[in-house]
């Protein structure tokens, strides 16, 4: 390690010049947003096990139900959907779901674990910027994953949605609440060992019951279901699909008041540090 | 000015009082070392500083903050830097890339380049950081503890794991951040690099501060007794030699004076007139290790057999402490 001090005359301006600006909110919060927001997407782009699980898994999901169902026309089975119009938004909605929910939780557990969390919570970056930062990057994610499904969905012949403004906003909030909630179970996972573990007990029985990999037509099972998070996720995803109108707001609602659950989990008790006190 | 000012710090873990009144202040622009061995209350005491934890009493100032007051943290957390004894960077992002992001969060940040070049990763600018040895990337720690012009600037066991030239680099860096104006406030198991770099030094043990001062003058190592050793010449008994002088250790005896001018020249004269050389002859002041041992023997000799340590209470602890003593790894 060799040492070159910088020149006395840089570093008396430099004095001075943190003297004139104390204040860290003075450069303006969006840029810093920006700022979080570029490096964030840098990290997760230059990974390419990141990617290659983010956004192989649903293509080859929706490659191999396409094969399955493909030529099917209009049956009860698929409340008189064919089997790839059912399939589509639903196979669509679990992959903003891997994407927000469990990717995100995951990744916090690590990064609480490697001590990145801490690192970064002794610098002065807001709490609020990082977590921002996160949100754009599992949206900006989740429309890759969306985009891909629809894409191949319709090399399956499965027709446009025909309101992309509903599934745009579905997407968004769908996208804002998962996340929440993956902050929120990141908040209660003690080490990042079991991350993938207690992610997967709580979203594959979700995904099951929800309809997303054969609809389910017990009115109870759907009733219960339809508390829960990712049914009306579903719903609002396939009704743009279904030709059946575009905003769900009675789903959209019980979907933001997840996130909003979400929130609160982690708000009362994320931890930044690896050691509880 | 004082930069960092603790009194009567509290801190409990359960039943186990981790900190107990512990006493300091470290002065704006010098570097203090904090001695102790492990479970001691150094990284306890520490991480309250640096904000992270909470303390259970006394006060603590950090550039004139409180660190516990979590409304002022944002600005607190601006003016200091910390490296902390685990590597915890993005493995896919270059070595410039990591410190302009960090940079970017800082309100008056220094040149990225500049602070490359500081600690001497120029070759690597472009490297990923999974790419990186052990040591780079614990100078890319020590870069990432600058970027943001720190006031205040926290070392946890800065050199653990680095080799004998790496440390040199590493204490020239710090020299000179001090002789820029940052006030440096260090953890080390080194007794030669707190004497190296230290302007003071305290030394806590079970909790408390057992003695603070400066390097040379910790303990009474100023006035202590130089120690004269030698093998005692053949044909020679302990009673022969003219000065007093301990039974034999190792083939040694050894003499204690305050002044050892007299002694030694009555001892060589001796010698002389015998014919036989003094050999493996040493004069030695107690060194800082020395005072230090001392210091914390007797503390260290009741943690052990006291059932709650700190280090049941912090789990990592142990595997510093392993990692501590394995130079030249690294954990990932």
């Amino acid at each position: 390690m060799t040492s070159t001090l910088p020149p006395t005359t840089t570093e008396t301006t430099r004095r001075v010049d943190r003297a004139g600006r104390e204040r860290p909110d003075e450069r303006g919060s969006l840029a810093l947003l920006a700022h979080q927001i570029r490096y964030e997407q840098l990290s997760f782009w230059r990974n390419p096990q990141s990617m290659v699980f983010t956004f192989v898994l649903p293509i080859v999901i929706i490659s191999v139900f396409g094969a399955v169902f493909a030529g099917s026309e209009g049956e009860d089975f698929f409340f008189g959907l064919s089997g790839l119009q059912y399939y589509t938004p639903t196979i669509a909605a679990v992959s903003v779901l891997g994407a927000c929910y469990g990717q995100l939780a995951i990744v916090l557990a690590m990064r609480r674990q490697t001590g990145v969390l801490k690192r970064l919570h002794a610098t002065p970056l807001p709490a609020w910027v990082y977590f921002a930062g996160l949100l754009v990057h599992c949206v900006v994610v989740s429309v890759v994953d969306v985009a891909l499904v629809i894409g191949i969905g319709r090399l399956y012949g499965v027709p446009w949605p025909a309101d992309w403004l509903a599934l745009a906003l579905t997407l968004v909030l769908g996208a804002a609440s998962f996340c929440a909630l993956g902050v929120g179970v990141a908040s209660l996972i003690r080490n990042s060992e079991a991350a993938p573990a207690v992610v997967q007990f709580i979203q594959f029985p979700l995904v099951f019951i929800s309809g997303s990999y054969f609809p389910i037509h017990s009115d109870v099972m759907n009733n219960i279901a339809g508390l829960l998070p990712v049914k009306p996720f579903n719903d609002a995803m396939l009704a743009p699909f279904a030709h059946q109108g575009g905003f769900q707001w009675k789903e959209l609602a019980v979907l933001a008041a997840w996130g909003v659950v979400g929130a609160l989990i982690a708000v009362r008790s994320f931890r930044w540090d690896p050691r509880p006190e | 000015m004082t930069a960092v000012a603790v009194e009567g710090l509290l801190k409990k873990y359960g039943d186990h009082e981790a900190v107990r009144g512990v006493d300091f202040a470290v002065e704006e622009g010098e570097i203090f070392a904090l001695l102790g061995p492990n479970g001691a209350g150094k990284t306890t005491t520490m991480e309250i500083l640096e904000g992270f934890r909470h303390r259970d009493g006394g006060d603590v100032r950090v550039l004139g903050r409180d660190p516990g007051d979590k409304t002022d943290g944002r600005r607190l957390r601006g003016q200091i830097g910390l490296v902390l004894q685990d590597i915890a960077v993005e493995p896919y992002l270059s070595v410039r890339e990591t410190i302009a992001r960090n940079a970017g969060y800082y309100p008056a940040p220094r040149d990225v380049d500049e602070v490359i070049g500081l600690v001497g990763l120029e070759e690597k600018r472009d490297a990923k950081v999974k790419d990186l040895s052990g040591g780079q990337k614990r100078r890319l720690d020590l870069a990432l503890g600058v970027i943001g012009d720190p006031k205040l600037l926290f070392l946890d066991e800065p050199t653990t794991g680095f080799d004998p030239g790496a440390r040199r680099g590493a204490w020239e860096v710090v020299r000179s951040l001090r002789d820029a104006g940052t006030t440096i406030l260090l953890t080390t198991h080194y007794m030669d690099e707190a004497q190296a770099l230290a302007d003071s030094v305290a030394v806590i043990a079970a909790g408390r501060i057992v003695a603070a001062g400066t390097p040379d003058t910790i303990g009474g190592r100023d006035s202590a007794l130089a120690r004269i050793r030698f093998a005692l010449p053949a044909g020679a008994a302990i009673d022969d030699v003219p000065v007093q002088v301990s039974d034999a250790e190792d083939g040694l005896v050894t003499a204690e004076a305050e002044e050892p001018t007299a002694a030694l020249h009555r001892l060589t004269s001796w010698a002389l007139d015998r014919g036989t050389p003094l050999e493996r002859l040493t004069v030695e002041q107690p060194t800082l290790e020395d005072v230090y041992l001392g210091l914390t023997s007797s503390y260290a000799q009741q943690e052990a057999s006291s059932p709650s340590t700190e280090r049941g209470s912090t789990p990592s602890s142990a595997a510093r402490a392993r990692r501590g003593r394995r130079p030249g790894r690294s954990r990932r």
